[in-house]
């Protein structure tokens, strides 16, 4: 899966993917988030509209990349999430955490 | 016994490029069987990769040779069952009955997959057979008939 990177809104960073969050893209994601917080963009959506697949190691990338934000002070948060993405957010209650947003306007609205 | 809907069977080296032909041979057989309503679909697809990607990420193999994966689904009337091999491999005993999510780090990044698997499908055994360690998970589909 490639990754692209928006920084173009003024209170945080968008990045977008399309296909399966996996083994295989989930060390890749880790890297692009790293590499946007390292930018100076601690506040980063991910924008899951066209991720229509996760496993239980792309559930552990998306909660090291939240670490990584909130270790630099800022947040991540996660948008426009499919069915499948959200059973296993709810199966492993870590919806609690990583909290579906709508859109990615909504995710940082309160910022 | 049922008459069986669908059928497929893969062997290859368990290396990452497996799973995505796996996710192939998924969405074959789901087209043949639309009837299967569509969140037992998407739920018995998940917990097959993650315990083919568990195989490729965790299995140890037992001698020099390469391990290989095998994984055969059938899907019967109201029924869906994977069997996925870790052939060539150790001996090994995952904990599915002490699975379960790590409630207690909630910010760990690895250690869900088996709970997942245990939350997606009705029962999952983990057997010996000779040199192969053999996973079966079996989902009930009560709505699941032509």
């Amino acid at each position: 899966m490639n990754f692209t990177v928006d920084t173009a809104a003024e209170s945080y960073a968008e990045v977008k993917g399309a296909g399966r969050l996996n083994m295989v893209s989930a060390a890749k994601l880790r890297e692009v988030v790293s590499d946007v917080v390292a930018g100076g963009s601690n506040h980063v959506v991910i924008n899951m509209a066209e991720m229509d697949f996760m496993d239980s190691s792309g559930l552990g990338a998306l909660i090291g990349c939240l670490k990584i934000a909130r270790q630099a002070g800022g947040d991540l948060r996660i948008a426009n999430v499919q069915s499948q993405v959200k059973m296993v957010l709810e199966l492993t209650n870590m919806n609690r955490v990583l909290t579906p947003y709508d859109n990615v306007e909504a995710a940082f609205a309160d910022v | 016994m049922s008459e069986i809907i669908g059928h497929s069977s893969r062997q290859g080296p368990a290396i990452p490029e497996i799973i995505d032909e796996l996710h192939a041979d998924l969405d074959s057989l789901w087209a043949k069987a639309s009837f299967v309503p569509e969140m037992d679909q998407m739920a018995f697809t998940t917990a097959v990769i993650e315990a083919a990607t568990n195989v490729v990420q965790h299995a140890t193999p037992a001698s020099d040779a390469q391990l290989q994966l095998g994984v055969d689904i059938t899907i019967w009337p109201r029924r869906l069952q994977a069997t996925v091999s870790e052939i060539g491999a150790a001996a090994s005993r995952p904990d599915l009955d002490g699975a379960s999510s790590p409630d207690q780090d909630i910010e760990a990044e690895s250690g869900r997959g088996l709970a997942l698997i245990r939350a997606l499908v009705s029962t999952v055994t983990f057997e010996r057979h000779g040199d192969t360690n053999v996973w079966t998970l079996c989902k009930e589909s009560p709505q699941a008939q032509r």
